[in-house]
């Protein structure tokens, strides 16, 4: 190619790319550097701001709150990340089995992936329902394991454990299929090699099937971490007192004594673990 | 591999199949059920309806006619003849609209405008950028690669205080239409490095010779975008608007944060939240607009399944 049309090409990929970028340049990267900056104000609604140096930072802390919702991310997290993987990986291998109308289960299981959360969530709600939800029908009437019934929603600690089997409810489906496309390009030899070197069913699961899932399953572990520590519909839809931290960030930036500026502290500290997250996805997966 | 399985191996294989089913399709079947009951059905924990009422569907489409009754009061105050012909009007408007519907058809309209709005502006967006990034060559172009890749990953919640500040700093935060546009825009930025993302993955799986043909017979390279990149990728291109709008459909947070006060623009998951929270005993209802918001993406679903569930694992899925 001469000079001109590698000049000509160059000029035209900026081009195609402005419009795109220029969106993204205005509308994520300058407000990630204006949150740092309004972290270090008392932020008004209506605009209006005071310097007040790290004291956001510092009332961050101090507050009890804080610590909680730290916690309860973290317990959110572990729940989603193992039971969605656990999960994913146990439907991929139980949909790889070949049964009558395969395709059509496969297709059905993507159903809960796909439902937009808003259509999903009062069904749930409604399950769980202390006077109508069938949940506690059969906990209570039908198997005795809880003497009365009770508000499982209704109350944070055990609504937090609802919120993380609807999250494995909701997103087994993308594990799955990242799974079950891995497994389906395992080559059938090296079963066979393995079942003429004498191994159990279960042996050729560990040593033939898990190694060469490592992979897949390390990235749907890290995009499992990544999406759910930003993840804000599903858990306040469901249970608006279960305090992970983005719903944390929500109730100090829009409700009650709204203080944007400590809003936007807490959103600083939450984008530093969200950078780390991502610098290893980049690091570990993209690499893969 | 043709192996004679036992029968208890197919036992086993049925019952684990059959309880996969009945996880992922409960919730479903719980809110079709509830939202055909009678409210005296409500606590029956049977799944089919004693009998079947399609009252809450009439009601939020709007089949019922329920005519406003005017309290005597009000009537009277009407017959006042100090009252002009507006004036009247304006009373009679404001009862009706304090009345106790649920404007489902209205708050649909809002969300399919927002979210197609999103995704054709979205997907028009995506398609060049993903282009220049999969095909052309030159400086910096994986630094602009691997920022989409970033940004990909940066959740709304954390743009949350300063997209509210800049749309009130610049005074677009003040009126609806202002307040349309920065969450259209906060939409397209939203859905905008994941159709990049997918896109660009899909560009890179077209053979670059097609496009070179198209130049050797004298197509200029935009050109070569619309005659063959274009066309060929209509399956992607719809699975992407599928994503985007789908994105836009579910999206909770910064509608709750821009539109609260604008009730007439009101999207339907700010809509159902709102009713959810407000009133108590309305389960038909609910879980009906549940099945009603439900059925476009089921029918998108159904009809595209294979390019959608191929997306997923394309685009890693923003969500």
């Amino acid at each position: 190619m001469s000079d001109r049309i590698v000049a000509q090409e160059s000029r035209l990929g900026y081009r195609l790319l402005a419009p795109a970028f220029l969106v993204i340049v205005l509308l994520i990267l300058y407000p990630i550097m204006f949150n740092l900056y309004l972290s270090f104000f008392d932020v008004q609604l209506d605009g209006n701001k005071t310097w007040v140096g790290v004291s956001n930072y510092l009332k961050l802390l101090s507050d009890q709150t804080f610590y909680h919702s730290l916690g309860t991310t973290l317990i959110y997290l572990a729940g989603t990340v193992v039971g969605t993987t656990v999960l994913g990986l146990a439907v991929a291998l139980l949909l790889n089995e070949e049964f009558p109308l395969r395709n059509l289960v496969r297709g059905l299981v993507l159903l809960p992936y796909f439902a937009p959360v808003i259509s999903v969530v009062f069904g749930w709600q409604f399950i769980f329902d202390p006077v109508n939800g069938i949940y506690n029908h059969v906990m209570v009437e039908e198997l005795g394991l809880m003497s009365e019934r009770q508000n499982v929603i209704g109350e944070p600690d055990s609504a937090i454990w609802v919120v993380i089997v609807f999250d494995v409810w909701k997103h087994f489906p993308i594990a799955f299929l990242l799974i079950l496309a891995k497994l389906q390009s395992i080559p059938k030899d090296q079963y066979e090699a393995a079942a003429i070197d004498g191994y159990s069913a279960w042996g050729r699961f560990i040593h033939v099937t898990l190694p060469e899932l490592r992979f897949v399953l390390g990235t749907v572990i890290l995009l499992r971490l990544i999406w759910n520590l930003n993840r804000f519909e599903d858990v306040y839809l469901l249970a608006p007192n279960v305090e992970t931290l983005p719903i944390y960030i929500y109730y100090r930036a829009f409700t009650g004594v709204i203080d944007q500026g400590f809003a936007a502290a807490v959103a600083v500290v939450q984008l530093v673990f969200l950078a780390g997250l991502i610098w290893l996805y980049v690091r570990k997966v993209l690499k893969w | 591999m043709a192996v004679k399985r036992s029968l208890g191996y197919k036992v086993l294989l049925f019952l684990a199949v059959s309880a996969l089913l009945l996880f992922t399709l409960f919730p479903f079947v719980q809110i079709l059920s509830t939202s055909l009951k009678h409210q005296v059905d409500w606590g029956n924990p049977s799944l089919i309806p004693t009998v079947v009422n399609f009252e809450a569907y009439k009601e939020l489409l709007g089949l019922t006619s329920q005519e406003v009754e005017l309290p005597e009061t009000i009537k009277i105050m009407l017959q006042n003849p100090a009252i002009s012909e507006e004036q009247r009007a304006a009373i009679i408007e404001k009862f009706k609209s304090n009345a106790d519907i649920f404007p489902f058809g209205r708050y649909t309209l809002n969300t399919f405008l927002l979210s197609m709005a999103t995704a054709l502006i979205s997907t028009a967006l995506a398609t060049f950028a993903a282009y220049s990034l999969a095909r052309l060559d030159y400086r910096g172009r994986s630094i602009f690669s691997n920022t989409v890749m970033f940004v990909y990953m940066v959740g709304g919640v954390l743009l949350m205080v300063p997209l509210y500040q800049m749309a009130v700093g610049i005074g677009l935060a003040g009126h609806i239409t202002g307040t349309l546009v920065s969450l259209l825009l906060i939409y397209v930025v939203q859905t905008l490095p994941v159709a990049i993302y997918m896109l660009g993955n899909y560009f890179r799986t077209i053979p670059k010779s097609l496009e070179e043909a198209a130049m050797i017979d004298g197509y200029s390279r935009i050109e070569a975008i619309f005659t063959i990149i274009i066309p060929l990728s209509r399956p992607m291109l719809l699975t992407v608007m599928f994503y985007c709008f789908v994105i836009a459909w579910n999206e909770y947070l910064f509608a709750s944060v821009f539109l609260k006060q604008y009730h007439d623009f009101h999207t339907l998951p700010l809509a159902l939240q709102t009713l959810f929270s407000s009133k108590n005993a309305i389960w038909d209802r609910i879980m009906a607009a549940s099945m009603l918001t439900l059925l476009p993406v089921l029918i998108a679903f159904t009809l595209a399944n294979r390019y959608i569930a191929s997306g997923g694992t394309a685009g890693g899925v923003k969500e």
